[in-house]
């Protein structure tokens, strides 16, 4: 970014407008304007017809290098001064350049291109280029507004680089936690307990994997679900067997964690005693998006089918804790787990926008 | 050595799963459990229920648990803070709180509790114009530094 101190490098006297008479109304408007051009902190160019600068403010000539004296003497397209060459070093014809190739067609078309400095080093740039007309409007010169965005390509790239960590971290995480589990229980522990551990650290990692695909701001609700049910229905259980019916939407990470493993456990139940215990069963996931005062509700429903007849259990274990008190209490919702001798009924009711977390609008607008 | 058997503890924390964990904890130890998972939820909780200690996990998702710290400390319910993120991740202002490491530890947590019950020098009144004053002797001294203002 041009710095305060390199400004003094410069002669502004040659960053005006060509100077009116004094004491007239010109004179004071064209001081005024001056006053605006050299204080814009973006880079302004004025072109020409021929795609020759013939005005750039004081942050143009911090950005590029040149001040407007030396661009006026090369007498050249401002293309082959301050982008004449492709990051990678091959020469960059002005018959390829997005700026200069042609005169904007609309007011404030946009881009991004990487200039080239007076001292060699590139430096990417957001522009903004409109046409002037003349009475006639007909299209007589271009005026472009140039960024220095280096600084936000570089907060780009950290910010994909954390993102990639964390991606890393988590999963090691997790898989260092299930290596550390296997060798403090080996031997200590029946191994029903240890695959039950397994497939729900599995479980939590895949609800992982789907936020991961949303760089963590949020998951794809049908995603979770698929998720969820994934290592069930390659195991032995036909997709046919699963019903799943609702509209995608936008979940906050926390709310398809819990989900998810709540999911997790309602298959592992079906799996084990219920619809899915035996060849014919079904599970039957729907869902609603209900709007509510402060935003979105979502309904969810899973209903289990011809397995065998259901007893209510004689205890709660840890998926019932989840489901029932676990998941309520985090969302502000509720959660109903029935045992009709048909097959388990699950329906809960997860408010989507009570979280008020920051993003909310935009990442809930991809949805719609 | 003090008992912590009945108890009642305010447990803050909006993970399930880590809640989960934390309330089997205070069971273990013998101690009635409220879980909040929301700040209005704990909010409510702590202005109205009658409890003798409190753990906060500082980060609740979008939002941290101070509030629920200053509706504590103006009711003189000693309270722990538990975090990920070591005492360098609380506010200065709440610097006197102990904290509790997570990921939490069953003889840990019963240490600190146990000595918020012994260690009785909630400043009461308003006398401090009002600021958070907790019980500000380090716990297990030794293990845990004393804040470097406070180490006359």
């Amino acid at each position: 970014m041009p710095s305060r101190g390199s400004s003094q490098a410069f002669d502004t006297s040659t960053t005006t407008l060509p100077t009116l008479r004094r004491g007239s109304q010109l004179h004071e408007t064209e001081r005024r304007l001056n006053a605006v051009l050299n204080n814009a902190s973006v880079a302004i160019f004025l072109m020409d017809d021929r795609q020759h600068c013939v005005y750039m403010n004081r942050s143009a000539e911090l950005l590029t290098g040149f001040s407007l004296s030396e661009v006026l003497e090369r007498d050249c397209p401002l293309h082959d001064i301050v982008h004449h060459t492709y990051p990678d070093g091959r020469p960059f014809p002005l018959a390829e350049c997005a700026i200069d190739r042609a005169f904007p067609e609309n007011n404030q078309e946009r881009g991004e291109e990487v200039f080239v400095h007076k001292d060699g080093h590139f430096y990417p740039v957001g522009f903004t280029a409109s046409p002037i007309r003349d009475d006639a409007a007909k299209i007589i010169g271009t005026i472009i507004e140039v960024r220095d965005i280096t600084e936000e390509k570089a907060a780009a790239e950290r910010q994909r680089l954390l993102t990639n960590e964390l991606n890393h971290r988590v999963k090691n995480t997790l898989a260092t936690v299930q290596s550390i589990a296997a060798q403090t229980f080996r031997g200590k522990s029946d191994q029903a307990a240890r695959q039950m551990f397994d497939a729900r650290m599995v479980a939590l990692s895949n609800t992982h994997n789907v936020l991961t695909s949303q760089n963590w701001e949020s998951a794809s609700l049908r995603s979770v679900v698929e998720g969820a049910l994934a290592p069930h229905a390659l195991a032995e259980v036909d997709t046919a067997r699963f019903d799943l019916v609702g509209p995608d939407t936008r979940l906050h990470p926390k709310v398809a964690v819990t989900l998810a493993m709540a999911l997790h456990e309602l298959m592992t139940n079906a799996a084990k005693y219920g619809a899915l215990s035996v060849p014919d069963g079904r599970v039957s996931v729907h869902w609603f998006l209900i709007r509510i005062e402060e935003g979105e509700r979502l309904d969810l429903t899973w209903t289990e089918s011809g397995g065998p007849a259901v007893e209510e259990p004689s205890r709660r274990g840890f998926g019932s804790r989840l489901i029932e008190r676990q998941l309520p209490m985090e969302f502000d919702g509720s959660a109903v787990l029935t045992f009709p001798p048909s097959g388990v009924v699950c329906r809960l009711e997860i408010p989507l926008t009570t979280l008020g977390w920051h993003g909310q609008a935009v990442v809930q607008g991809w949805g719609t | 050595m003090v008992d912590l058997e009945g108890r009642r503890v305010l447990l803050v924390e909006d993970e399930s799963l880590v809640a989960m964990l934390g309330e089997d904890m205070l069971l273990e130890l013998g101690c009635e459990v409220e879980v909040a998972m929301r700040l209005d939820k704990a909010l409510a909780l702590s202005r109205t229920i009658d409890i003798d200690l409190a753990i906060l996990d500082v980060n609740l998702g979008e939002t941290c648990s101070y509030p629920i710290a200053d509706l504590l400390f103006e009711r003189c319910i000693p309270f722990i803070f538990a975090t990920g993120y070591g005492t360098a991740g609380i506010e200065p202002a709440y610097s006197a709180v102990p904290v509790m490491q997570k990921p939490y530890q069953i003889g840990q947590m019963a240490t600190m509790l146990r000595h918020l019950l012994t260690c009785e020098t909630l400043t009461r009144g308003s006398d401090d114009g009002g600021k958070p004053v907790a019980c500000t002797c380090a716990v297990g001294r030794g293990k845990i530094e004393p804040m470097p203002f406070r180490a006359d």
